[in-house]
This record gives structure tokens, C-alpha cells and sequence, in this order.
């Protein structure tokens, strides 16, 4: 009786041809890595990043060190990295207190910046393009900033008209910051602290 | 429970393949993209002066998130046919040269601060082209040339000139073509 219960009952579940289990194998494959492969190149690099409060940056993006992922991302996107060299750019898509940037919103941003020969300050919609506002200012570079005496500066980033370093917001939608510095002293991604960092601080909302 | 174990099999083979997929999809990327910046930079090859990619001010360029106040210029080059000399007269605004592999990557960055007598000039060549230059040279008169190897035959310099205020960016935008990429004739 057992015999004729184990040659009986798995013949429904054995008869899976090998041939079907090899083509979904390959299937499942081609699926999981190439769709893996494009998840990952629409995104960020996802190893090597350096965060410092809102402000992330991925230094080895322009060093021969730099990983598969980080070349794959750039001749995907078309980009041209600054080299460490060069500089390194800081992108900021939220502010201080981790919420995103909002157009609808007013935001103070100071006092101080990591130390560089020139550095540059430009706001993006979310589509990658710079601002495009009545003004046609989409940032600001610390040569033109406005300091006051003690040597920081404020920018203040709203829709509606301040005084100082002022950028006008869009209508509406999210938006991103990135802080470029030029030139900087010594090895890029060292000695950079919160501190000497500017803050995005939100003021208001609506309006 | 033989046909689900080897359902099991094929899943975890097809899992295993599925990173051998994504590890040779990732690595293949930068040979396979039809838009990335070296087949962008491409028709600057022929030309003897670096060629604009980005204007100041950011507006009609395919370089993503363009800095408003930084002019860039491009330089392909193709060492098959000689080392190339990159030269720049350097004004008061920072300039900067990176050179770029085919395969992306930057293998080699400097910037005006390593100017002699107000030029910038870098020599790049294969290693073979560097051999080939120190065994020619004449050992009682030096080349003063600063010279870099490069990875690959083939690839782009990028010229980054800054315009820190408006106004200058006219005077970077000059800068930026001033530079000159020309190919050494082998000696």
C-alpha cells in the first residue's frame, strides 16, 4: 500500500519538466538582474556617500577609486564629475530637521561654509534644471554673497520678496541645493564637520 | 515534495544568476551607454581648442545639473596618433583641467595653482609614449613638459573656468576657448 501511494501521488508534482525549471530559471535571472541593474542606475551610488547634516556628497565620485556603481551611474546620467582635485559638490534635498524642500516654504540658510576658494550655491527643480523664476537668479556664488561684519552670510530662499542674499522659490514643487566648493584645501572629504557646514533652517510654510 | 524542492533549485540558481546578470550589467554600463559624456564630447576630437559643453549661466546644456557660474569645455583625445599637449593661459579665475577615461572615471585633475609662468600645460600620453619621449630626450636639456600617463588610448580633458560674478563670464567664457588641445607629433 505505501508503495503504490508514494508511485502514485508524486507523478502530478515530479512531471515539472526540466526543461521549463532551466527556461525559468534564466528568466528569473535576466528579471532580478537586469532589474536590479536599472533600480540601481536611476538612483543615487549607493556605497561612498558622505553625509554631513542635509548635505551629501560622494567624494570618490571624481578619484580613480571610484566603484562600478559610481561609473555605471555617471555614463548612465551623462555627467561629468568634478574631480577630487577640483572640488566637490554637497546636495542637499532636505533641510536641517530632515524634512524635504518645499517651495511652498521660507528657508534661512547660514552662516558659514566649509573653506574653499570659491564656492557656489544653486538651487534645482526637481527635474535637475536650474530655477527658473521672473528673477532668472538661481544662486548664488560666494563671491557676490552679501556677508555682514562678523564674516557669515544668511541666503534666504522664499517666494516672496526679502531683503539680503535673497533667491526666489518656484510656485511650487520640491526643489534641491547644491553647495559646490572649488579648490579646497588639502584632500577633499577630510576635516569637514557639521559645523562648518551651513544650515537649512525652515521658517514658515504656506502663505 | 521533490518537484517543489527542485522548483527550489531553480529559483536559488536563477537568484544566483540574477546577480551574475546585474554584476557584468553594471560593469558593461559605461562601455554600453549611447549618451554618456565621452560620446558626447566626441565631435570636440578634430578641433584644436577646447569646445564649450556648458555655458555660464547653465541654460542649454546636456551636462546634468549645470553650475550657473562654472563655464565648462571638453577636449576629446585619442592618443593613437601622438601625445596630446593641453595648454592654458591662466587669468585671475580658477581653471581647472580633469582628464577623463573612455570608460568614465577621472585619472588625473589639476588646477591653476600648479601654473608655471602664467601657463597651465599638461603633457598626456600612453605609458609606452613616455618611455619612448625619456629615451629621446637630451639629458643636458631636460623637457620641462608635466607629464601624465593615461590609463587608456582614448578619452576627454574637461576645462572648468569659473565666473565668480556675472559680469565675468564673458572674460571665462574666453578662457575656456583659449585652451588648446593639440596632438604632438611623434619626433
Amino acid at each position: 500500500m505505501r508503495s503504490s501511494v508514494s508511485a502514485f501521488k508524486p507523478v502530478p508534482l515530479r512531471s515539472i519538466p526540466t526543461a521549463f525549471l532551466i527556461v525559468y530559471a534564466l528568466l528569473l535571472a535576466l528579471g532580478l538582474g537586469l532589474g536590479s541593474t536599472y533600480l540601481v542606475l536611476k538612483g543615487d551610488p549607493p556605497f561612498g556617500s558622505l553625509s554631513i547634516g542635509p548635505w551629501k556628497a560622494w567624494p570618490n565620485l571624481g578619484s580613480t577609486s571610484a566603484d562600478p556603481y559610481m561609473r555605471a551611474i555617471l555614463a548612465q546620467r551623462g555627467d561629468v564629475p568634478l574631480a577630487i582635485g577640483e572640488g566637490l559638490g554637497f546636495t542637499a534635498t532636505t533641510d536641517s530637521g530632515g524634512r524635504a524642500l518645499d517651495s511652498a516654504c521660507t528657508y534661512r540658510v547660514g552662516s558659514v561654509a566649509p573653506t574653499a576658494r570659491l564656492w557656489t550655491f544653486s538651487v534645482y527643480d526637481q527635474d535637475g534644471r536650474l530655477l527658473q523664476t521672473e528673477l532668472g537668479r538661481s544662486g548664488f556664488t560666494s563671491a557676490e554673497l552679501l556677508w555682514d561684519a562678523q564674516d557669515t552670510f544668511t541666503i534666504t530662499l522664499s517666494r516672496g520678496l526679502q531683503d539680503g542674499n535673497w533667491l526666489q522659490l518656484p510656485p511650487a514643487g520640491r526643489f534641491s541645493i547644491v553647495l559646490r566648493l572649488y579648490d579646497t584645501p588639502g584632500a577633499a572629504g577630510t576635516g569637514l564637520t557639521e559645523s562648518v557646514f551651513p544650515s537649512i533652517e525652515r521658517v514658515e510654510c504656506g502663505a | 515534495m521533490r518537484g517543489f524542492g527542485r522548483f527550489l533549485i531553480a529559483t536559488l540558481c536563477g537568484i544566483v544568476l540574477a546577480a551574475g546578470v546585474h554584476i557584468v550589467s553594471i560593469l558593461a554600463t559605461p562601455y554600453q551607454a549611447e549618451n554618456d559624456a565621452f560620446v558626447k564630447v566626441q565631435p570636440t576630437l578634430a578641433a584644436d581648442k577646447a569646445q564649450i559643453i556648458s555655458a555660464p549661466g547653465g541654460s542649454d546644456t546636456w551636462m546634468p545639473l549645470p553650475d550657473p557660474a562654472v563655464v565648462v569645455a571638453a577636449c576629446a583625445f585619442d592618443l593613437s596618433a601622438g601625445p596630446m599637449r593641453v595648454s592654458a593661459p591662466i587669468g585671475p579665475n580658477l581653471l581647472s583641467f580633469s582628464f577623463h577615461k573612455e570608460s568614465g572615471g577621472v585619472f588625473f585633475a589639476v588646477t591653476d595653482r600648479a601654473a608655471v609662468r602664467g601657463e597651465l600645460e599638461i603633457v598626456a600620453m600612453t605609458a609606452r609614449q613616455l618611455d619612448e619621449a625619456r629615451a629621446a630626450e637630451d639629458e643636458n636639456e631636460p623637457s620641462r613638459d608635466v607629464r601624465i600617463v593615461s590609463p587608456e588610448q582614448q578619452g576627454f580633458v574637461i576645462v572648468r573656468v569659473a565666473a565668480p560674478t556675472a559680469s565675468q563670464r564673458p572674460q571665462a567664457e574666453e578662457a575656456a576657448k583659449a585652451v588648446s588641445c593639440t596632438t604632438e607629433q611623434a619626433e
